[in-house]
């Protein structure tokens, strides 16, 4: 489902700052730093870093979960927070695990955001097996979540991500927990869905190689809650891939070692 | 998709019934009836008054008088009390869980009630209304709803945060977010509550029954009493107990099939 005719609109990002206060000590901690971003429609952006560099919070701030502290995210002209409601259908999410409901069968779970949006039932099914099958489950749509492999409930998740068509699609860490195999078969199936879906894709990971052979574009966060790089990967011709990688894990291992944050 | 991803539709191994269990259960019902029937024999010679412990034939007679009006009755006071606490209690579990300002208000009430004893809630209904239908209604729902209350509510909340969170991002309303994720996640809760408060309402019903009404098992029982006739009272516990154990069984067999989905 896309929101205007032409595609899905651009993603800004304008002096994005979240701060939050430990409940037991009351101490703030700053997740994000003034980020600047501006996300293209049907780009397809991988964001890097390492654990605690606020990859995850972004993931909230972007699906709308949480409110910036300052600063604004804007899909279009509109908040995915405060203009919530006006989503519903346009933004799909994958996560680290499948998160899929164990009551509900691969065709009923497939089917939850299609109940949401208020499609009619017959057109919820026909969608959802659409999905299902085109992620290889045909034979597994009455199958309930625990009769399931974790690469087929991942595909299960997929599946109920895409059924909406949503113009964002963000996935956290979504290929991290299965075999290298199981990945990067569901990495380049997922990859090829956003492209004809013509969906603006966000993937958060911690893996480079991952990075590398999803984004058109690499954001590199780190710590604390920084923007370290951000690599058109196009510029980069192929045989040059092993020189990126390296040039990213030296500016991570860099901004680790900084003193500033030893003494943070 | 590889071969190995498949995990094969293997059907969940049928547990294997424990037949040792119903034999030794059996057999300890069999030597309490000897023992009771031999008793009820033995009584005169030992100085107890033969209506105390009748025969099993004596027993028998007074299940044949049972009237199946009382029965039923008591039944659909049961079934309708339970029913209209489990409506109460969700509904109210979910309006706590919704609003936090409700929760601290309704909490301590909620505790205050639970500690209130049934025989005091009996009086109080005598005392605050008329009408014996509504006594036994409102001593049955106040016992019952807050078991559901609690049960319900800390099944919301332990709700996992990654269920709850993947929701969210799909933007349910909060009826849906309710009737897609929390009303299903806290059918074992439910069924849980549902076994603890059917044996609750029976023991309850039969003692609200006692004081007042003109109908049902506790009726019964109080008759018997005043008859002198533990043959009809044991007769009468008799009923309730398998009345019990029937309302158990259709709750587990409903359970069976809604949690289906379990591994």
């Amino acid at each position: 489902m896309t929101i205007s005719k032409g595609g899905p609109p651009p993603i800004e990002v304008r002096g994005l700052r979240k701060v939050f206060r430990q409940t037991a000590s009351g101490q703030a901690v700053v997740a994000i730093d003034r980020l600047d971003l501006t996300i293209a429609p049907r780009e397809v952006v991988a964001i890097v870093g390492q654990t605690g560099c606020g990859k995850s919070t972004f993931f909230d701030l972007a699906i709308g979960l949480e409110a910036p502290t300052e600063g604004s995210i804007l899909i279009g002209d509109k908040s995915p927070h405060g203009d919530f409601d006006y989503f519903r259908g346009h933004i799909a999410t994958v996560f680290q695990q499948d998160r899929l409901l164990p009551w509900r069968s691969a065709l009923d779970n497939a089917k939850l955001p299609l109940e949401l949006i208020g499609l009619p039932e017959n057109e919820q099914r026909r969608r959802a097996l659409t999905w299902l099958n085109r992620l290889g489950l045909s034979q597994f749509t009455n199958a309930f979540p625990h009769e399931l492999s974790g690469g087929m409930r991942q595909r299960v998740a997929i599946a109920r991500a895409f059924a909406v068509e949503p113009d964002i699609l963000l996935a956290d860490e979504a290929f991290g927990h299965l075999d290298e195999v199981t990945a990067a078969e569901l990495r380049e199936t997922f990859l090829a869905l956003a492209r004809e879906c013509g969906s603006t894709a966000i993937l958060i990971t911690h893996q480079l190689e991952e990075a590398i052979a999803v984004g058109d574009r690499i954001v590199v966060f780190g710590k604390s809650a920084k923007l370290l790089a951000d690599i058109h990967v196009a510029q980069w011709p192929n045989e040059k891939y092993g020189v990126l990688r390296e040039a990213i894990q030296a500016t991570l291992h860099a901004n680790s070692r900084d003193p500033r944050l030893a003494q943070a | 998709m590889s071969h190995e991803e498949h995990r094969e539709h293997v059907p969940a191994p049928v547990p294997v019934p424990d037949l040792i269990f119903p034999r030794r259960t059996l057999v300890s019902l069999l030597v309490f009836a000897a023992c009771w029937e031999t008793l009820s024999h033995l009584a005169p010679y030992l100085g107890i008054p033969p209506f105390a412990i009748p025969s099993f034939v004596r027993i028998a007679k007074s299940l044949a008088d049972i009237t199946p009006v009382d029965v039923a009755v008591t039944l659909a006071r049961v079934i309708a009390a339970l029913i209209a606490s489990f409506v109460l209690g969700v509904a109210l579990a979910m309006a706590m869980y919704r609003s936090e300002a409700l929760d601290s208000y309704l909490h301590p009430m909620v505790r205050i009630l639970m500690a209130v004893p049934v025989v005091s809630w009996i009086l109080f209904a005598v005392l605050w209304f008329p009408g014996v239908e509504f006594r036994i209604g409102f001593v049955l729902v106040v016992v019952c709803g807050p078991v559901f209350l609690v049960d319900s509510l800390d099944a919301m909340r332990g709700v996992p945060r990654e269920l709850r969170h993947m929701m969210q991002s799909f933007r349910p309303t909060t009826l849906q977010y309710f009737v897609k994720l929390m009303l299903p996640a806290i059918v074992p809760s439910i069924f849980t509550s549902w076994k603890v408060n059917i044996s609750l309402a029976i023991r309850v019903v039969t003692i609200a029954e006692l004081v007042g009404a003109v109908t049902g098992i506790g009726h019964q029982l109080s008759v018997a009493q005043e008859l002198f006739s533990v043959s009809d009272v044991f007769a009468w516990t008799l009923v309730l107990v398998v009345l019990l154990f029937l309302l158990e069984a259709v709750v587990a067999r409903v359970e069976k099939r809604l949690l289906r989905w379990r591994a």
